[in-house]
């Protein structure tokens, strides 16, 4: 008990110390903090503030304090200490000024959440799990630690200020080298297809706080990281940088959120929302790496500017969700789609809560997902003008992959609200179960619900701080639409004042209640719509993609028109791990053909012998 | 001021465009059908009576049908006819609006426990998520490229065949997005075959009256859009081309049949072609 309370309040210093850092960094610029040396200049640690973190770090902080609040309530206390130990390590990373700082933080940040990752280690599933991440995150480590020392060899000195200051003069190859190892690195860190694999297997297993803070913020500190290679270490980026990014973060949109949408289990199809939102980020950094790269300043402030909207805007909502779909596994025992359902009548703060995060995960106004989509669609559309043909094609393929994953979000999370939420529940209910109450827990997701909303209603108090932000990285400030500002009040409004209106007519006419008609069968939990059913349109339609599997079978009775039991399974299985397990097992069939060459025989070994002198002559001779 | 005239212009006319076209298609296919006035008669009988919901629907199905109607109403505000509140007609807010619609009545409709309402949830979550690229495509391809996103460009558009292939890539969005065969039929009464009368099947009385008003007011919307594609203003123009399109449409749900539900992808991804494309012609330079 004691542990939890000093994690906890550990975990809400930070995010306090996050927000002050934020503050003074969106404020005054840039900041020395100050350096530990070291007798090997490679291993000095140099920390300062920058405007570039500063956004980072005002979600780190936000976020941090949601969660520990949650973990005063929730949390083991072992947990709530590596949480605080796992905000601090982001926050020494967003701090970081140097190789050496930010490798070590980095690091830090990789174990420490491994650790979070493995915190039901007693289940096989949960070790696999955290087998998997901690090889993504350390092969990831290493195209990090690469990227550094390319960037920091050119430069000859280990601090970023004079990488940045040496970056210009960088050869083209060294800087294609540091960016593709940049993009493997962080990418993989950040959930970027084709290496998020390890995502939607380490979130089903951590605890709800942990995939909170993985999802929320250390996605977002990867691409911040991304940010700081490609527009300052690495800078001026080439074109071709940016087009790439966009492909990839269109990519990753699409197939994130089309994997969500076959997914069940409640987190995982989390995790793949996570790789989607990642995705539209990278579009926004990309396009802004393009249009810097073609001149456009004031078009890549404004990309920048939605990017890192959206990537606030996705740590709120994807803690909220998070949380909740933790209250939800500690009330049902399970968050699983298929067994949930009539949740609203009992979660009674959780409900309402959850559904926020829902329409602002699929960004729609007055929420806050709906701004920054918003103006990531505004800047690609004026890409379409300011670029040349060839880039406005990838510009107009990104505008259409995003509008297609918007589309797709919403009917994801129509299933899991509704599926999850509303109808009956799914299972047999023995005993009637308790009204939630209000806690600590509660008032975390109030927290980030009301926060989803303020930035969605007040666009401006987001934007305009990171405006400035974003200036001084690019040099020009974005220009914002005259209908930002405006636009979610005024889409809103008369929907919502209608729903009141509608509310309100109800209390002087009459509404009556009948059982739901069924075509006159008793009215059964399972005669309801399930989760499997309601994508399976869409499963047909993207087959392709999802590669939906599917089991049927029939135990005969007495005659084959009376089965005893039908049992159904359909599954999807992800591209990219189709695609592992194809090539693995390409190449154990080709070793064990090629077993044959081994057979034993001293003869055969004297043959390869004199054959390989023959070759080696001939070689020589020629 | 001028916003509260047109919408409530559009809101009274849209049971008119509905009936029209209700009686037009009764004409085509030879039966005497019901009259143009009948959708107002309709309102006066539902209006009247008690609305009737499943046992243990929450709140979010009692304000669905208030969520709808306020979403058609402000499509009907945001249509550039000279009377729409400056923010408003945005395009890609207009696709979102749309969403919050499509997000409100999925959620409502699995509220309801039934598997018909369900399976309606489904299929129009699916068809929404397929028309919203070719929507903005169409929408964008037509107005001025790449000089903003707000409606009104739509009004000084220059005409031709690039054009014309964003037209025929909204009419095609534009048969889904309002219920209308090839996509969906409005008159069906068999439950396996609905998606929007699906939708609100549980629905009944003044609740279905709110909901009814929602789809005919977005049908007219859209018409007048289409119409804008066309004419690019002036009142009269722009009457006389809803007119036509109304009637065309008519044509077209007495000519075709429904096609099966896996063949709406291959339909919409013909309308997002012929959109996208009219795009891409422009990027490289063709003329309007």
């Amino acid at each position: 008990m004691r542990l939890r309370l000093l994690g906890a309040g550990s975990t809400l210093t930070l995010a306090l110390l996050a927000a002050i850092c934020a503050f003074v960094a969106a404020t005054r610029g840039s900041v020395e903090l100050g350096s530990v040396p070291a007798s090997v200049p490679a291993l000095q640690l140099d920390f300062a503030l920058t405007p570039l973190a500063a956004p980072f770090l005002a979600l780190l902080a936000m976020l941090g304090s949601a969660v520990g609040v949650w973990g005063l309530r929730r949390d083991r206390p072992i947990d709530a200490m590596l949480i605080a130990a796992f905000v601090a390590a982001m926050l020494v990373l967003l701090i970081a000024s140097s190789v050496a700082s930010f490798f070590l933080s980095w690091e830090t940040m990789s174990l420490v959440s491994a650790f979070l990752v493995a915190a039901y280690h007693k289940r096989r599933a949960v070790r696999r799990a955290t087998w998997v991440y901690l090889v993504a995150a350390q092969a990831g480590a290493l195209c990090i630690l690469a990227t550094m020392l390319v960037l920091a060899t050119h430069a000859g000195g280990w601090s970023f200020p004079a990488i940045a200051t040496a970056a210009a003069t960088l050869p083209p190859s060294a800087r294609d080298a540091a960016f593709i190892l940049a993009m493997l690195g962080f990418g993989s860190k950040a959930g970027l297809l084709p290496l998020h694999f390890w995502l939607p297997r380490a979130h089903p297993v951590a605890p709800p706080s942990a995939s909170a803070m993985l999802s929320g913020a250390m996605l977002k500190v990867a691409l911040y990281a991304l940010t700081l290679v490609t527009f300052n270490l690495a800078a001026p980026a080439p074109t071709s940088w940016g087009v790439a990014l966009m492909v990839v973060g269109t990519l990753s949109a699409i197939g994130g959120v089309l994997y969500a949408l076959v997914d069940h289990d409640l987190k995982r199809l989390l995790a793949y929302h996570s790789v989607e939102n990642v995705g539209i980020i990278a579009i926004g950094i990309g396009l802004a790496l393009v249009a810097r790269s073609t001149g456009d300043l004031a078009l890549a402030a404004l990309a920048l500017t939605a990017a890192i909207f959206h990537a606030i805007n996705h740590g709120l909502f994807k803690g909220l969700l998070f949380l909740g779909s933790g209250v939800v596994a500690d009330t049902e025992g399970t968050v699983d789609l298929e067994r949930l359902g009539g949740l609203w009548s009992h979660l009674v703060w959780t409900g309402p809560l959850f559904l926020i995060g829902c329409v602002a995960i699929v960004g729609l106004p007055p929420f806050n997902g709906f701004a920054s989509e918003w103006m990531t669609f505004q800047s690609l559309i004026a890409s379409w003008h300011a670029f040349v043909p060839a880039f406005a094609l990838v510009s107009l393929a990104a505008v259409l992959g995003l509008s297609l994953t918007g589309g797709l979000a919403a009917a994801c999370f129509v299933k899991v609200f509704g599926v999850a939420f509303l109808g009956h529940p799914r299972r047999a209910v023995t005993r009637p179960i308790a009204t939630e109450r209000f806690d600590a827990a509660t008032l975390a997701l109030m927290a980030l619900a009301v926060l989803c909303t303020l930035f969605g209603i007040v666009p401006m108090l987001v934007v305009v701080p990171l405006a400035r932000v974003v200036a001084s990285t690019i040099g020009v400030a974005p220009p914002i639409a005259a209908a930002l500002p405006v636009l979610p009040i005024a889409l809103a409004t008369l929907p919502i004042a209608a729903a009141i209106g509608v509310l309100a007519i109800e209390r002087y006419r009459r509404v009556r209640t009948v059982p739901t008609w069924t075509c006159g069968s008793p009215v059964t939990p399972s005669a309801q719509y399930t989760a499997t059913a309601f994508s399976k349109s869409l499963r047909t339609i993207f087959a392709f993609v999802l590669l939906p599997e599917r089991r049927r079978i029939v135990e005969a009775g007495a005659s084959s028109w009376f089965p005893k039991r039908i049992v159904y399974r359909t599954e999807s299985r992800d591209i990219i791990d189709e695609t592992a397990r194809r090539f693995a097992a390409l190449m154990l069939q080709f070793a064990r053909r090629s077993r044959a060459l081994q057979s034993g025989s001293l003869r055969l070994y004297v043959a390869y012998s004199l054959g390989a002198v023959i070759v080696a002559i001939a070689l020589a001779n020629r | 001021m001028n916003a509260l005239v047109q919408l409530l212009l559009v809101a009274a006319l849209a049971p008119l465009a509905h009936g029209a076209m209700k009686a037009l298609r009764a004409r085509f296919s030879g039966r005497p059908g019901p009259s143009i006035l009948q959708s107002y008669r309709d309102y006066a009988k539902l209006w009247c009576k008690e609305a009737v919901l499943p046992e243990g629907a929450s709140i979010i199905t009692r304000c669905a049908p208030g969520v709808a109607f306020g979403v058609a109403l402000t499509l009907a505000a945001a249509l550039p006819l000279g009377g729409s509140v400056p923010p408003l007609p945005d395009v890609v807010g207009l696709i979102f609006l749309l969403a919050v619609g499509h997000f409100v009545l999925g959620v409502a409709a699995l509220d309801t426990r039934s598997a018909f309402s369900g399976m309606a949830a489904s299929r129009s979550m699916t068809f929404a998520s397929l028309v919203e690229p070719a929507l903005l495509a169409a929408l964008l391809g037509a107005a001025a490229l790449g000089k903003g996103t707000q409606l009104s460009s739509l009004l000084t558009l220059a005409h031709g065949p690039t054009s014309a292939l964003a037209f025929a890539g909204f009419f095609l969005v534009m048969l889904a997005e309002t219920a209308r065969i090839p996509i969906d039929n409005q008159e069906t009464h068999y439950e396996l075959t609905m998606i929007h009368e699906g939708l609100v099947l549980e629905y009944s009385g003044w609740h279905l009256a709110f909901l009814q008003a929602a789809a005919q007011i977005r049908q007219l919307s859209f018409l007048l859009l289409g119409a804008i594609l066309l004419s690019g203003g002036g009142v009269l123009a722009l009457a006389g081309w809803a007119v036509v399109l109304a009637a065309a449409v008519s044509v077209v749900e007495t000519v075709f049949a429904k096609v099966r539900l896996f063949e709406v992808p291959q339909l919409l991804a013909t309308g997002l072609i012929f959109a996208v494309t009219s795009i891409v012609l422009r990027l490289f330079g063709a003329p309007a």
